[in-house]
């Protein structure tokens, strides 16, 4: 599949939290042919001291109106420096890149675990299997309150919501881990257990998902990041060790089977 | 007058013909396929491929990067599938598309240099650049590239393998790259390439972790083109052979500067990062200042420096 490179106009541009904004872009046809799980790499604009561009997943793709949007945290200095972008200013984006999501055909009841941004890359998976008639529960889990950004658009799409919140100020409180199991053996003693989980968030999250679910049988897939130069398979930068030798996390990833990924 | 298309961009290294002056960075461009959405790899003057090993060498652990002011320190290790897989599905590849060739050649001892050359005799491609100067492996690699005895050991061994056109790409970290260029050419190379990446390190205080797992990594981009455009002017002056110049050229500007420091053609290779259509900027670039100059024959830039 091609990827393409494209000057994309910046739309709206909102802060959501503290450190959390949400941007909108006029991505042409990139927008048409994002598949769920899949990145951009965007090139900051008046930051020529950072060579690098910065991978971010499609939260949301509108094929009609050729909008893409994405959500971010600010982390370091190009998190920040895109704080400053406005409505009207144009970034260099290529794209869609890698490898995403495979919601399996036949699956019934689907888990998503989305923590903190992790929840942006498993949007549109969500509502891939709402559409399909499938049963979604997404996790949301965010530190705070004020950190849990997603849930609206979530609920606007009429999946189940569980939320969780690291110091309980509200819904769940404790990690979305343990939210999730719960979910996992409601459904089991239920009858109706889960056939398929996805997760997106940092590093332990995805890991301590991925054990209860091998655990439970459930086939959990994972989106893992890498550092990244290239961002189109050709560098090597952004290798993850699998049980099928070093894979690329930007072109063979960044969404992996949990059981291949060597934890 | 001289008009855009009218330029005469051809150069020849030793027998190597390149339709431009522009190649591009072993490492930073694979064997071309995950461009070809973005560039046609026969536009280039040659594609160089990334470095080749016999049996192959699966890399270094991650954390394999980090960006640093004006550039990036890589720490990739090699990673490479072994020859037998790029004459199997990458030289077909570039064959079929008309790409000019480099294959560049890596390995951890004398032997294993001259036997990857051996292997490849047999394959379609237009000239070998040895790697003698990577600094992220142990053994061999930048090694061989820091001792002029060493350097020439390399080269004359893949000298008595092959004919066709060979490159040593050198090392800058090093006290004196001039006594390596000589070493080389007397050993038989028909061109020198520089540099590879400076050594370098890249530290998080809040961690106060190494960000790369191996510690020490090579830095490239931007910021090493003053010390790369230093050392091709040197060598320029040193040396007989021509002169394949890179490290952190990004525009066609940039490669300008190193014709006149006496390159007679270039590589692109960070630069590949940041857009994917760069070394096609790049060609472009220069033929623009020739017509703005008045040049007709890019040729007439190569150590064309004024004082
Ligand atoms: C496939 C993929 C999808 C991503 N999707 C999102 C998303 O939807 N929303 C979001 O907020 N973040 C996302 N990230 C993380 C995002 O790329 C980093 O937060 C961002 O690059 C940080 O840049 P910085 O300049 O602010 O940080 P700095 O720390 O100043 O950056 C220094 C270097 O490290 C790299 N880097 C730092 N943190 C990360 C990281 N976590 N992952 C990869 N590279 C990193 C930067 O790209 C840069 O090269 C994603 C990462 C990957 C690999
Ligand atoms: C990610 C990466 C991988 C590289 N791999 C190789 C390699 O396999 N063999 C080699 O001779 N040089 C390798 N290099 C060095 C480049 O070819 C080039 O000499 C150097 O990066 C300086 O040029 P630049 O600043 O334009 O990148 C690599 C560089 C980078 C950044
Ligand atoms: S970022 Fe270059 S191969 Fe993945």
């Amino acid at each position: 599949m091609a990827i393409l490179q494209r000057e994309c106009e910046i739309l709206s541009h909102e802060q959501l939290s503290g450190t959390t904004w949400r941007i909108e872009l006029s991505a042409k046809d990139i927008a048409c042919l994002v598949q769920p799980g899949q990145f951009i790499h965007l090139r900051i604009p008046e930051f020529e001291e950072h060579i690098l561009r910065r991978p971010f997943s499609v939260f949301q793709a509108d094929s009609n109106t050729h909008v893409i949007r994405i959500v971010y945290r600010v982390v370091g200095e190009g998190t920040r420096r895109m704080t400053e972008l406005a409505c009207g200013d144009t970034v260099d984006i290529m794209g869609p890149i890698g490898n995403g999501w495979h919601l399996p055909n036949g699956a019934r009841r689907v888990l998503i675990i989305g923590a903190g941004v992790g929840a942006a890359p498993v949007y549109e998976l969500a509502k891939q299997g709402q559409n399909n008639g499938m049963d979604v529960t997404v996790v949301l889990g965010a530190q705070t309150h004020a950190e849990l950004v997603f849930e609206k658009p979530y609920l606007d799409l009429g999946v189940d919501v569980i939320c969780a919140t690291d110091d309980g100020s509200y819904g769940f409180a404790g990690f979305c881990t343990d939210a999730a199991l719960e979910a996992v053996d409601a459904a089991k003693t239920a009858g109706e257990p889960f056939d398929y989980c996805a997760v997106c968030g940092p590093y332990p999250v995805m890991r301590i998902a991925a054990s209860f679910c091998r655990e439970k049988g459930i086939p959990c897939e994972v989106s893992m990041e890498r550092r990244m130069a290239c961002g189109i398979g050709a560098c090597l930068s952004c290798v993850l060790d699998t049980t099928d030798g070093k894979k690329r996390s930007c072109v063979d990833g960044p969404v992996f089977d949990a059981n291949e990924v060597k934890w | 007058m001289v008009e855009m298309g009218q330029v005469s961009l051809h150069v020849d290294i030793a027998g190597l013909h390149m339709k431009n002056p522009v190649t591009v960075g072993s490492g930073t461009f694979a064997a071309g396929r995950e461009y070809s959405d973005f560039i046609d790899v026969s536009k280039l003057g040659a594609v160089t491929t990334k470095g080749v090993s016999l049996h192959g060498w699966p890399g270094n652990d991650g954390t394999r990067i980090a960006e640093t002011p004006s550039g990036m320190l890589n720490s990739i290790g090699l990673q490479n599938p072994g020859v037998d897989h790029l004459m199997e599905e990458d030289l077909p590849w570039l064959n079929e598309r008309g790409a000019t060739i480099i294959v560049n050649v890596a390995g951890h001892s004398v032997d294993e240099y001259a036997q990857v050359i051996e292997r490849l005799e047999n394959a379609s491609l237009d000239a070998y650049e040895v790697n003698i100067s990577c600094p992220n492996v142990d053994g061999g690699g930048m090694s061989f590239g820091a001792d002029p005895a060493l350097a020439s050991e390399v080269i004359s061994a893949c000298r008595s393998r092959t004919n066709r056109p060979l490159i040593a790409k050198l090392t800058p970290n090093v006290t004196d790259i001039t006594l390596i260029a000589k070493a080389v050419q007397d050993a038989g190379a028909d061109a020198v390439s520089l540099i590879n990446t400076v050594c370098g390190m890249a530290i998080d205080a809040n961690t106060r972790r190494s960000i790369l797992a191996r510690g020490i990594g090579g830095l490239s981009g931007p910021a090493i083109k003053p010390i790369a455009l230093g050392m091709v002017w040197q060598c320029y002056k040193a040396i007989d052979i021509p002169i394949i110049g890179m490290g952190g050229i990004r525009s066609g500007l940039d490669a300008v500067e190193f014709l006149l420091a006496g390159a007679r053609a270039v590589s692109v290779g960070t630069a590949n990062f940041i857009d994917p259509c760069a070394a096609m900027q790049v060609i472009e670039g220069i033929e623009r200042y020739c017509v703005d100059q008045g040049v007709s024959d890019v040729n007439e830039l190569v150590g064309a420096l004024e004082w």
